[in-house]
């Protein structure tokens, strides 16, 4: 370790039926560690009792998601320096609007099952990976493939003001999800998925999706993309405008 | 208030801690809206003076001329500004027009609001 | 009869591709993993679905291996896997003159390969050490670590498996005669201890395998050897950049997502519980990376972190040791009767692992079941959320 900080981890413990409550865990980190690692620290030294999600540490399978200090970080690519400082602490919390499993520990479930249901694929050509307005240097090759950019981590649904009181919202990731497939496919069962009153229509425009995502995706972007392609969709079928049905899947 | 999604949570909607400029157009959105949704019932609840005849109005009005019904009606001003203008930013935005912008959006039309409320206030206090 | 009973500890790549083969095989199927799955080794795996070009000349046991996998997973896995291809690029006079012995190597392994001029290769990656002097192109990879487990394990569920996250193996069960009959387990969620009793117990731990052998007095040549990765925040290739050279140090870039991972170091440690990222290991990554793909200077690094992956063997250590795995039947080694050992070996060729092992396992319970999974496609790793919704005991 090159620089050596002193810092007190509060992390919000639930075991069971408890109730949640919080224990504080003074711990020796580097600061250019991440918070992830942090909190590994903590379950190797100091209490093997302490569950979170992680896998990939590299923001890449988007299990790492946590609250640090009330907001919503990708923990294994968020530095400790950007978060506190020497003698500070960290408040980690699990991701809101999930139920808890134990300790840091949501269960995702229902938000993987509903991308499911908008047969939102992982890997997608290359030219449709990105949103359309960035100036990517990458080569447009459509011979290429990528995993996309969302890593469904569920940031966004935690921050989302909607999400916190409606269940049955979609929420941020699972309508970019049919964003950014509908622009790959343009099939228009997904305008119709999201043309309800749990889908894009719920949305009111806070945009703390985009503020907390850990990976470029835009949700409010998408959002507010699909709502137009809604729109224009309905304008369409109320004029009697066949527009033409594609279905790729 | 729960972890998960719950109606019990919608406190948090009023709280901008660790949020973004995002939820406090959220926030200003939804408080505006509870306004006026009060202000529209005391609104009826005056008109409803009308059917009981002259006297009874011009009752009410020499009541409303208290500066403390002065400062309700400024507020209903402000809030038709903020709920209105940012009713426009959040309607282009779902026309995609702007939403790149949002942010930019929301400060420029506050700052119109402010400007709009600045404008009725001298009205109704110094030049009435 | 009653299906037969298998325990699996751990939920990595062999444990979930495990647990895949045994429920097609009509086993009853228990999976417990002490964190989230694929939190150990596999989830940390800088994501090579690999050629075999790597292995080639070295240990061409494990580049067939590779191979026939990478073949077979891009058939059965969806969603999990961006295949954009790969090159081995020669940047120095010895790696030139490599070039032949690499050639001859992946002809002998059937790893389809093309030769490439130093302008062919630049006009297909631009980004590459432009001193590159000829490269060859295979057919590499990248997936993605967790949901290509999840895969595995959504497919296991459906069949009937149980997984139980965040279950600890605190102790094997054993009867009279030391046989293993069951796992007592720690369940971390709720604090709750209980025992889990089956016909046969498969420690699928990989770099823990040693410690979990050791529950049941036995010893497993299982050397834990970590290595360091750091990932970047841009993506300026396509294709996997390896060098041409025998499998060395930092001499792999994979693009990932909008990112492009560089690995690996190679040390041993003695806890695999913890091991800090060395600064002057990530240091050497990034030079190790700007030397294949000079324009990862102006890049920024998005993560570091260590993967402990566990290699076999007792006589050599570190690199020189075979990338492939060993099953381990303890009835036929130590006289131990219902516990399985699986170990080593990479992600790429996890479900020939898989396979591997459950030829073991059945042969252990005298049972003639044959494996399915080369031509089952598995279902999406999502799925996993629908299948495993089962309260715990």
């Amino acid at each position: 370790m090159s620089e050596k900080w002193n810092i007190t981890l509060i992390i919000t413990r639930k075991k069971g039926d408890e109730t949640p409550h919080t224990q504080a865990f003074p711990i020796e980190v580097d600061p250019d560690e991440y918070v992830l690692d942090g909190v590994e620290r903590v379950w190797a030294f100091h209490d093997r009792s302490l569950t979170f999600r992680h896998a990939c540490h590299h923001s890449t399978c988007g299990a790492c998601g946590m609250r640090v200090n009330g907001v919503e970080k990708l923990t294994c690519i968020t530095t400790i320096r950007s978060v506190t400082q020497n003698g500070g602490t960290l408040r980690i919390e699990p991701l809101r609007n999930f139920p808890v499993i134990s300790d840091l520990v949501v269960d995702m479930g229902a938000m993987y099952l509903r991308l499911d249901a908008a047969h939102f694929s992982q890997v997608a050509p290359l030219p449709d990976t990105g949103l359309p307005f960035e100036d990517d240097p990458a080569t447009e090759d459509p011979q290429f493939e990528r995993l996309v950019d969302c890593i469904e981590c569920g940031c966004c649904i935690s921050a989302c003001p909607i999400a916190t009181t409606t269940s049955t919202y979609m929420g941020p990731a699972v309508l970019a999800a049919i964003e950014h497939r509908y622009r790959e496919t343009s099939d228009i069962s997904l305008l119709n998925l999201a043309d309800g009153e749990d889908g894009v229509w719920r949305c009111h425009s806070a945009f703390e999706c985009s503020a907390v995502c850990p990976s470029n995706v835009d949700p409010g972007w998408r959002i507010m993309n699909l709502r137009r392609k809604v729109i224009g969709h309905r304008v369409r079928r109320f004029f009697g405008i066949q527009t033409q049905e594609k279905v790729l899947r | 208030m729960k972890n998960a999604s719950s109606p019990q949570n919608f406190l948090r909607w009023f709280d901008p801690r660790y949020r973004q400029i995002g939820t406090w157009g959220f926030i200003l959105n939804r408080v505006t809206a509870l306004g006026l949704t009060l202000y529209l019932f005391m609104h009826l609840i005056a008109l409803g003076q009308l059917a009981k005849g002259a006297a009874a109005y011009d009752g009410f009005i020499a009541l409303v001329e208290n500066p403390l019904f002065k400062l309700g009606e400024m507020l209903v001003i402000a809030a038709g500004l903020i709920h209105g203008l940012n009713g426009i930013r959040i309607a282009l935005n779902s026309f995609g027009i702007g939403t790149r912008y949002q942010r930019v959006m929301f400060l420029g039309l506050m700052a119109l609001a402010v400007v709009g409320i600045a404008i009725f206030g001298a009205k109704m206090f110094l030049f009435s | 009869m009653d299906k037969p009973q298998a325990i699996i500890i751990g939920a990595g790549f062999t444990g979930c591709a495990l647990a895949h083969d045994l429920a097609l095989r009509n086993f009853a199927v228990t999976v417990v993993e002490r964190g989230e799955l694929t939190s150990g080794t596999s989830g940390r795996t800088h994501g090579l679905l690999h050629s075999g070009g790597r292995y080639c000349v070295n240990d061409q046991e494990a580049a067939i291996e590779c191979i026939d996998e990478n073949i077979l997973l891009r058939k059965i896995t969806k969603q999990c896997i961006e295949f954009n291809g790969g090159l081995f690029i020669a940047l120095t006079d010895a790696d030139e003159a490599y070039a032949d012995t690499f050639a001859a190597g992946a002809e002998a392994c059937h790893i389809p390969i093309e030769r490439l001029t130093a302008a062919e290769t630049l006009r297909l990656e631009p980004a590459v050490n432009p001193n590159v002097r000829l490269s060859f192109r295979v057919p590499d990879g990248a997936f993605d670590p967790l949901r290509l487990a999840l895969a595995f394990a959504a497919t296991a569920a459906k069949n009937g498996a149980k997984f139980y996250a965040y279950t600890q193996a605190e102790n094997l069960i054993r009867d009279g005669q030391g046989n293993v009959t069951g796992v007592e387990v720690w369940d971390r969620t709720t604090g709750k201890h209980y025992s889990l009793r089956g016909d046969i117990v498969i420690n699928a731990t990989g770099a823990w395998a040693g410690e979990v052998a050791k529950m049941a007095g036995l010893h497993v040549a299982v050397v834990p050897t970590p290595g360091v990765m750091v990932a970047y925040n841009a993506r300026l290739i396509q294709r996997v950049i390896n060098r041409l050279a025998p499998p060395g140090d930092g001499d792999i870039i994979i693009p990932q997502r909008r990112m492009m991972c560089i690995g690996t170091t190679s040390f041993e440690v003695a806890d695999i519980d913890y091991i800090p990222v060395f600064d002057d290991q990530v240091e050497w990554m990034h030079r190790s990376a700007i030397e294949l793909v000079p324009g990862v200077q102006q890049t920024r690094e998005r993560g570091a972190w260590m993967s402990a992956r566990p290699l076999v063997g007792r006589a050599e250590k570190g690199r020189s040791m075979s990338r492939t795995f060993v099953a381990i039947d303890h009835k036929e080694t130590d006289g131990i009767g219902g516990l399985v050992t699986i170990t080593g070996g990479k992600a790429t060729t996890c479900r020939g692992m898989a396979e591997k092992t459950a030829d073991t396992v059945c042969k252990n319970l005298g049972l003639n079941i044959p494996c399915q999974t080369k031509e089952i496609p598995l279902e999406s790793y999502r799925a996993f959320y629908r299948y495993s919704q089962e309260s715990r005991p």
